[in-house]
């Protein structure tokens, strides 16, 4: 028996166009011929086309249609960057460059790693302590939810997201009695709370999101789901009573007209962007996403929908759910219970993450300032999201060669 | 424990998750059917008023193709005439959101928001990307309006059969060639009155009490009127000291006498007056097509004194020129008031993308009533206090007004004449108000008698 794998080489070609004739408008948009912007893309999708292809030969298992989709979101939100500020595309390339390293290191060690045993506990206390850190000591070394150590400085939260996969693993993957999880929920609880209390509110609905659908997957319990539902439903209400930066995100979502010029400018000048866009876009370089506050980051999504349309938008959020369906098949198929969570739990992350900010952006949920994975402009975001998408590749890979091994001894083999 | 299912329950986890992105791919989709246009159009878009728009966007004409407002390269230059230009300004607007006109209203066309493939084809040819608005104004009647008000105020005229808007006119004015550096707002010179000035309708909400009277068969009310009266515990006066001796139904309201309505206020109740003030779209949100309006205001406070002055017009009842034009206009039109309408076509190329219809709004008052008022209203110009509207080849109808206002500690009158054409022929409704010119029979009245002849003149 041969089992034939689809080619997907032609979706990176038609990618490949899509990010050197976007490039080469970009080049010619400040009249004259910008050579420099045209060779960046050139090397952009020289880099693009490497990463796919090498991987694919590399890693014979390697699921396809994930990392064209992550590569996707990258060469949109890079196209969108270098629209808008080149600097902050020439930045998000090298964001990209190191991503890509970080996704092949977190793919191998993923393959290898069993389910890290005792160095979960230590993962815990650095989970809590960099999430704590910022906020002992603000003055020092840096803002709320940044640190700063050095030169560089980077937001600890998105690291934490890591960590606290493995962990949600670990616990519920060995741990059977319920006795047994409750330096998991302590952990949980921890870091939720952290969240909230350097006001990283997008963040900390991620965390506890991603607790309740993996802990309701991993342990069928309805009743403990229910009753953790119930738990962080009460303290969003004891958080939107106590802290006024909860309040205001309420207020503002219902009605963001009321205050277009104070603090529902974001949201206002957000849906502008949307409905100037139109269906169809305004066209690369045509519209006036530079008038979204936080463009570059929280906002890409609007910028994206102004100059490209809403259809892309759209299509965009189509690919999410062909990203879901891929990750929950890979962890449907993963062997071992630990792999089988991970990979959900990491699946589950991006996907959680990319509902927040965008259902944030188009209003239909209160804003949570919260970057989007692969698009919005920023280190620490693209190197989490690349170690994220590392590990379900990890486990993608491994199931590949244990399947072509089960394949092998029936006499058949993948092509 | 039992053992779970994990493969059935991220099965499960799935289809919420893909139902979760359905939501939100929907709503995005909702959000741009539903208020796509309407958001593009808000003047808080800073898009409006960049200079690739502009250099792009499309000419704004009157009804007649005068050339109120067009682009050369990206600034935006409007009527030639300094007073044709200052006449329409507050209707064309501007495109940096000062003052919402059809620059803002109609942006969505002006500057080819959305517009489709067969529009962009059409509009590929002319060389920009931007429609051509046609507004249902006059703009020779608007500035001979202009011309001939001396004071602040607003007058709309409108063809009460159909919904278009002929004329609209608010002074002070401003000149849209200079805006972006205007920052005088002397005046509120940037508000349009018509639609955003909000004022007391004095006698001219006589025609909405009368409707209400003849709701309830209440019309065989006869007193003596002295000037003044006690209503409700405190004096009610009418203008002219003397009184008007001896009124009845029909006298009360062409000779305009304030203490006949008062106590026919009072005699027909709070729920009664205010069911009908209802009807007549007083407190309702006006969401209309083609442009904001405020909302208009009556209430009451439980005081006998305060419903009797409520029925003349005066305690807390506002009402903006457009709406009051409106209730004559319903009046004229057997009780059926027709949206008020200024945009009469879209044009990309020359492919019309849109052209206007009308659209009936609400039915005010049973045709019957309708009657009863506008032979009310014949009288009042035949023999009342609206003979100065009297005007030949047109029969006129109408109403005076004048509304007590304090500025400064001053008691001032706003003059107000409400009124219309009738003759299926020449279906126009008018509203005239003149900021503290003083007795509306005097300014407000005659002044329509005017706008009518041009019209007439114009062949309207």
């Amino acid at each position: 028996m041969t089992i034939k794998r689809y080619g997907t080489g032609i979706i990176m070609t038609f990618m490949i166009l899509f990010l050197t004739s976007a490039m080469t408008l970009l080049a010619f948009r400040e009249g004259g011929f910008d050579e420099m912007l045209f060779l960046k893309g050139v090397i952009i999708a020289a880099v693009f086309l490497l990463q796919y292809n090498i991987l694919g030969i590399v890693f014979k298992h390697i699921d396809r249609l994930s990392l064209l989709i992550a590569d996707f979101l990258c060469i949109i939100g890079i196209v969108m960057l270098y629209r808008m500020n080149p600097d902050a595309g020439d930045r998000q390339f090298i964001w990209i460059l190191v991503g890509n390293a970080l996704m092949i290191v977190a793919l191998n060690i993923i393959r290898k790693a069993n389910n890290f045993g005792k160095a979960n506990f230590v993962f815990m206390v650095l989970a809590v302590a960099m999430l704590a850190i910022p906020l002992i000591l603000p003055s020092r070394l840096g803002t709320s939810n940044w640190l700063r150590i050095g030169p560089f400085s980077f937001q600890p939260s998105e690291f934490v997201k890591i960590l606290f996969l493995i962990v949600t693993a670990f616990f519920l993957s060995t741990k059977n009695r319920k006795r047994d999880m409750w330096p998991y929920f302590l952990f949980t609880i921890a870091c939720v709370g952290l969240l909230v209390f350097s006001k990283d509110l997008g963040t900390a609905l991620l965390f506890a999101g991603t607790f309740l659908i993996v802990f309701y997957v991993a342990t069928g319990s309805l009743g403990i789901t229910l009753l953790s539902l119930g738990a962080f439903a009460g303290g969003a209400l004891v958080s939107y009573q106590l802290f006024d930066h909860v309040k205001v995100r309420v207020e503002v979502w219902k009605d963001p007209w009321a205050t277009y010029d104070g603090q529902g400018y974001q949201i206002v000048q957000g849906l502008l962007a949307i409905a100037s866009g139109g269906l169809l876009g305004t066209g690369l370089g045509n519209g006036m996403p530079t008038s979204i506050p936080v463009h570059e980051t929280d906002y890409i999504f609007a910028a994206i929908a102004e100059e490209f349309g809403n259809i892309v938008a759209i299509a965009i959020i189509g690919l999410y759910i062909v990203f879901i369906v891929r990750g929950i098949l890979i962890a449907m198929g993963a062997r071992t219970k630990f792999s089988k969570l991970l990979v959900f739990g990491a699946t589950c992350m991006l996907s959680l993450q990319s509902f927040i900010i965008i259902g944030g952006v188009i209003k239909l949920i209160p804003l949570t300032g919260i970057t989007m994975p692969f698009v919005s402009l920023g280190g620490s975001s693209m190197m989490s999201s690349m170690i994220l998408l590392g590990i379900i590749e990890g486990v993608a890979v491994n199931n590949g060669e244990l399947d072509e091994a089960e394949i092998s001894e029936m006499g058949g083999g993948i092509e | 424990m039992k053992k779970p299912n994990i493969k059935k329950n991220m099965q499960g986890m799935l289809f919420i998750f893909v139902a979760m992105f359905c939501v939100l791919g929907g709503y995005l989709l909702f959000i741009n059917v539903t208020y796509g246009e309407e958001w593009f159009s808000t003047p808080y878009n800073p898009r409006i008023s960049t200079a690739n728009n502009i250099a792009n966007a499309g000419d704004i004409y009157d009804r007649n193709g005068v050339l109120l407002a067009h682009s050369e390269g990206s600034t935006r230059h409007y009527a030639q005439d300094a007073d044709l230009r200052r006449a329409v300004s507050h209707t064309v607007g501007d495109v940096y959101g000062k003052s919402l006109g059809a620059e803002t209203y109609f942006a969505k066309y002006l500057y080819g928001h959305d517009r489709g493939l067969l529009n962009t084809i059409a509009t590929a040819a002319s060389g920009t990307s931007g429609g051509d608005v046609y507004l249902t104004i006059d703009a020779r009647l608007c500035e001979y309006i202009y011309d001939n008000m001396d004071y602040n105020g607003a007058v709309v005229l409108m063809d009460y059969t159909t919904g278009e808007v002929l004329a609209s006119v608010s002074v002070p004015t401003f000149d849209p060639e200079n805006i972006e550096n205007d920052d005088d707002e002397t005046g509120s010179k940037f508000l349009n009155r018509v639609v955003q000035g909000r004022y007391a309708p004095g006698s001219t909400m006589k025609i909405v009490t009368t409707a209400a009277a003849l709701e309830q068969g209440v019309t065989d009310m006869e007193i003596n009127c002295t000037g003044s009266a006690v209503v409700g515990g405190e004096t009610v006066t009418c203008p002219t000291s003397s009184g008007h001796g001896h009124v009845d139904f029909t006298s009360a309201f062409v000779r305009s006498c304030n203490i006949y309505y008062a106590e026919l206020s009072v005699r027909l109740g709070g729920t009664a007056m205010m069911r009908n003030a209802d009807k007549f779209a007083f407190n309702y949100e006006f969401n209309f097509q083609d442009f904001n309006m405020l909302k208009s205001n009556f209430e009451l406070s439980g005081r006998d004194y305060d419903l009797a002055w409520a029925g003349v017009g005066q305690y807390k009842d506002l009402v903006t020129p457009m709406h009051n034009m409106m209730i004559t206009a319903g009046i004229a039109n057997g009780g059926t008031v027709m949206e008020p309408k200024t945009l009469l076509e879209v044009k990309y190329g020359d492919r019309t993308a849109y052209s206007f219809s009308p659209s009936r709004f609400r039915d005010e008052t049973s045709p019957a009533i309708a009657d009863t008022i506008s032979e009310l209203m014949r009288a009042t110009v035949d023999h009342g206090t609206a003979t100065s509207a009297d005007i030949g080849g047109v029969t006129i109808n109408g109403k005076t007004g004048t509304a007590e206002y304090v500025d400064g500690g001053a008691v001032k009158n706003h003059s107000w004449f409400v009124g219309f054409s009738d003759d299926p022929q020449h279906p126009y409704a008018i509203a005239v108000i003149l900021e503290g010119a003083g007795f509306g029979s005097a300014h407000a009245t005659p002044l329509a008698g005017q706008i009518f002849s041009k019209a007439l003149d114009l062949g309207y």
